[in-house]
């Protein structure tokens, strides 16, 4: 049930947006329907640096976080939330995915990244392989709003990291707070990351149907190229400005020019990589290329952890665990290996293996359906021997150190972004409910997702 | 919980278990190799030395991961662990110059020349084979990727030291390869495109002799522009444009340079003979793979001082080997090429002893000359026979120790040693199978085990009401 905080109020504000002059900072203010300043009060406060608050108040003003503590009196323009009963935790961080971003076409023998941008087919070759698309950002793909964002406010994400999701080497991605304006105005960092997916790339069994790569092996060869070529890209621009005259001129390249930040080591690459194996390779890439790797998915991270550490790459490590399907457990099925048993049971230890052995690791959905599954398996996870508090600083400070946002998000702190997760019960404990969400300061109450565990309503 | 306590025993101890076998996919990479420390003495053996004849009653010490002695009444040294070698066999390890195990992809076969592609890339270093050919025997393996175009891709020789992360199993020193293909699989004969797509060239294998001589003429004009442009550079050119890196004609300048070695799918005598020459023209050497009618072209093929590896038999299997007869080995031998027998299969690279067998039946070859086909001769074929092949005192101790003749289909492997590690022991697997067996029911019973609908419930009926 929704009382006064209606989710629609979202999607007034951005209908009067888009009426309106462009407004200023006051002006926008103005125009929306919800008070721009709460005080959450006799709320534990679970700030995600230093100690948990018994009894405290939060002061959420313009958007950002005006004031916590067990102290803190509410100003007397707040809407009063009384959070008797309830905790306020920093926005959880959605580590990647491609929230927003619409679901690609099916891919067409490997053909989907040429028709994604729409370009005359190319014949295939070693020159213009298919599925490489560095150029690609993420915010020209993502749509705001609740139909996108309901499922993971209801999980109590208030940010996430969207990626693009065509071909392999697929583009450049977003961190963005899950708010109901636009996406202009939901953009906490662009571009955050270039996104690599190796299972992504090489469709069509390597034999000529949809282009080159055509296999895993042509994959690791087109992204080695892609890297030479931009570095060499890079190379070449220095050379002409310095001597404009008597240096032919690179030609303009996109992609390559995309490229430049990777290969200087400045922004991160986003493997994903789930197997011991696909994270070695990653490795391996990035020591190739002096990249800054990231690795997403992360299944057998565990592992892998002492390379891991010592090449210092953080994984963003995917709540949505293996789980046996109705099919595989019939009695006419073909029994399944050990390899398969023994990764389900280990899929809600890798987390307290990786925190033990000083991996820098953060939460991803990592595309599951039930939105209830991300607590609870971060729950599980919990269980299993990973801290709770150290669960909570992978879905809030972690990930947001990983991006290079911490300065802003990441952790109640006066200043930074109002991005607050309002939950009854621990946020890891089982029967805990998130009640509601601040994103950008606007409360928004999530719905119960359809297939969710439970109501996300207004249960104060 | 029992996996814990696998990896609690550690990283020797369970590599050579079978219990790696069903956990593959759950080990490689974190563990650093261990140091050859081990120091192992097979006492009272025959030694089938390969190259130095066969020795009775003889024991062969392995220290440091080498062979250190080989001879009668050795004195073990402190530490050294004692195998008692009575009744049984020790040969070097098998090694198969054709293998497709331990690879997450097969061809890049989308374009005429993938040269750009590299087998070691791929190579999945927890796959079964690994252990079964252990099982067998194999110790060294030429992993080739398929051969769906002229030109695959860049290959690698291994050692299969179960357990342990790629890169400490690829053979140290061994040069680099490269695959190419010719015939019906590159034409694509049986494996017409879909509807509305073309036809990759070439089309025959005329069109496959010009894919290779455009291939490698483009590498020789590549490999000037890089030397012209060092030359400048070095003259004092400042901020000269390099020329672009090209993935696809870096390993065929290597060709050109004899530093890679070069695979060639191939059956009939015809486009051997071309391929033969056309390496002559660019100043290359080729191994022959399959060959299955290099027989008609032996004087050929030995003049050129090209190497053969062959199936022993697979006469008929398609058109391309309708005439192909079990004397090819021989034939090869007799005209003084390097000629071995390889696997191409996962599954025949674990009786590549009885293949071997089969060469004194049809084409009497003696027990040696036999044994050479899957052993030294592959080393020399892989450039390593300084290092593999034969069992003398200084090459690696890649050993294994059979409990007949292995020459007799009754022989089977007790151990399997790479340098001087073992990596495969009978009986230990015997005894770990009921743990396996015990462990597997109980992860079964595991609450993440159960499927969905007996599971947490997740099903959740739709919410009535609400204020939407």
């Amino acid at each position: 049930m929704q009382t006064f905080l209606s989710l629609r109020v979202g999607a007034i504000v951005a209908l009067a947006a888009t009426l309106a002059p462009p407004p200023t900072a006051a002006a926008q203010a103005s125009t929306r329907s919800v008070p721009e300043t709460y005080a959450i009060t006799n709320a534990t406060i679970v700030p995600g640096t230093g100690a948990t608050i018994a009894q405290g108040t939060v002061v959420v003003r313009n958007g950002l976080i005006a004031a916590v503590g067990a102290n803190v009196k509410a100003p007397a323009d707040a809407r009063i939330v009384d959070g008797t009963g309830l905790t306020v935790y920093p926005g959880l961080i959605d580590a990647f995915g491609s929230l927003g971003i619409p679901a690609a076409a099916p891919a067409n023998g490997g053909r989907g990244a040429a028709s994604f941008v729409s370009a005359p087919q190319l014949q295939p070759s070693a020159d213009h392989p298919v599925g490489i698309t560095p150029e690609v950002l993420a915010v020209d793909l993502i749509k705001v709003g609740d139909a996108e964002f309901n499922g993971p406010r209801s999980a109590g994400i208030t940010t996430a990291l969207s990626a693009p999701t065509v071909g392999f080497l697929s583009g450049r991605a977003a961190l963005i707070d899950l708010s109901d304006e636009s996406v202009d105005d939901a953009v906490l960092e662009s571009p955050a990351a270039m996104a690599m997916s190796y299972g992504r790339g090489g469709r069509g069994g390597g034999i000529g149907r949809g282009g080159y790569p055509g296999s895993l092996l042509g994959v690791f060869a087109a992204f080695r190229q892609e890297m030479l070529d931009a570095q060499r890209y890079g190379q070449w621009k220095a050379m002409y400005d310095r001597n404009p005259r008597g240096t032919p001129r690179p030609p303009m390249d996109a992609g390559l020019e995309a490229l430049q930040p990777v290969v200087n080591g400045q922004m991160p690459v986003i493997f994903e990589a789930n197997s011991a194996r696909e994270i070695a390779r990653s490795l391996g890439l990035a020591k190739e290329f002096k990249l800054k790797a990231i690795i997403a998915g992360g299944a057998e991270a565990d592992q892998v952890a002492a390379d891991l550490k010592a090449a210092n790459v953080p994984v963003i490590l995917s709540l949505n665990f293996p789980q046996r399907s109705a099919a595989a457990s019939s009695p006419d099925s073909e029994p399944e290996l050990l390899s398969v048993l023994e990764a389900r049971v280990n899929a809600p230890k890798v987390a307290g293996k990786l925190a033990r052995a000083g991996v820098r690791f953060a939460f991803e959905s990592g595309g599951l359906t039930n939105w209830a599954d991300f607590l609870g398996n971060a729950g599980k996870s919990v269980a299993a021997g990973l801290s709770a508090s150290d669960a909570l600083r992978a879905m809030t400070l972690a990930p947001a150190e990983i991006f290079g946002v911490s300065q802003q998000t990441g952790s109640l702190e006066v200043g930074k972004i109002a991005n607050l997760t309002v939950t009854r019960g621990a946020l890891f404990e089982p029967g805990s409910k998130v009640v509601t969400v601040f994103v950008d300061g606007a409360e928004i109450v999530p719905q119960a997702p359809a297939n969710g565990r439970g109501r996300g309503g207004m249960g104060r | 919980m029992t996996h814990s306590t696998l990896n609690a025993t550690g990283h020797r101890a369970a590599r050579n278990s079978a219990l790696l076998l069903l956990f593959a996919g759950t080990f490689a990479g974190a563990q650093k190799p261990l140091p050859a420390a081990s120091t192992t003495l097979i006492r009272n053996a025959t030694i089938l030395t390969v190259t130095k004849g066969t020795l009775q009653n003889a024991d062969l010490l392995m220290e440091h991961g080498k062979i250190a002695r080989i001879g009668t009444h050795l004195s073990a040294p402190a530490g050294a662990t004692i195998v008692d070698g009575t009744g049984k066999y020790v040969m070097p390890g098998i090694i198969d110059p054709h293998s497709h195990s331990m690879i997450d992809a097969v061809n890049e076969g989308t374009l005429s020349v993938t040269s750009m592609v590299n087998i070691e890339d791929v190579l999945n270093p927890t796959a079964p084979a690994i252990y079964r050919e252990l099982a067998g025997g194999v110790t060294t393996i030429n992993v080739l990727h398929g051969s769906a175009n002229t030109i695959g891709g860049q290959t690698i020789t291994v050692k299969l030291k179960w357990g342990e992360p790629v890169d400490s199993m690829i053979f140290p020193g061994a040069l680099p390869g490269i695959k190419f293909a010719l015939g019906e699989n590159v034409t694509r004969k049986d494996n017409p495109p879909p509807a509305g797509q073309e036809r990759r060239y070439p089309f025959t294998r005329m069109g496959q002799e010009e894919v290779l001589r455009d291939a490698f003429t483009r590498a020789q004009n590549y490999r000037a522009e890089w030397a012209a442009y060092h030359a400048a550079v070095a003259k004092g050119a400042k901020d000269l444009v390099p020329p672009r890196r090209d993935l696809a004609l870096d390993p065929l300048v290597q060709v050109l340079e004899g530093k890679r070695i070069v695979n060639v799918h191939s059956y009939r005598a015809d486009e051997i003979l071309m391929m033969v020459n056309l390496a002559r023209d660019f100043g290359f050497h080729v191994l022959i793979q399959h060959g299955l009618e290099a027989y008609k072209i032996a004087s050929e093929i030995a003049a050129a001082g090209d190497g053969v590896s062959t199936f022993v038999d697979s006469w008929g299997y398609k058109i391309e080997a309708e005439d192909a007869i079990p004397y090819n080995v021989a034939i090869l031998m007799r005209h003084g090429v390097v000629v071995t027998i390889n696997s191409d299969d996962d599954g025949r690279a674990r009786r590549l002893n009885v293949d071997a067998a089969k060469e004194m039946r049809y084409g009497g070859l003696t027990e040696d000359e036999a044994l050479r086909t899957i052993t030294y001769n592959g080393a020399v074929q892989l450039g390593v026979q300084n290092r593999v092949g034969s069992l003398e005192v200084g090459k690696d101790a890649d050993v294994a120790i059979w409990d007949a003749d292995p020459l007799s289909v009754y022989a089977k492997v007790d151990q399997t040693y790479i340098d001087g590690e073992k990596f495969f022991d009978r009986q230990q697997d015997l005894a770990r199978r009921d743990s396996l067996v015990a462990l597997k029911a109980q992860l079964e019973k595991a609450p993440e085990n159960q499927p969905p609908a007996q599971g947490r419930g997740r099903i959740v009926p739709p919410t009535t009401g609400g204020s939407k």
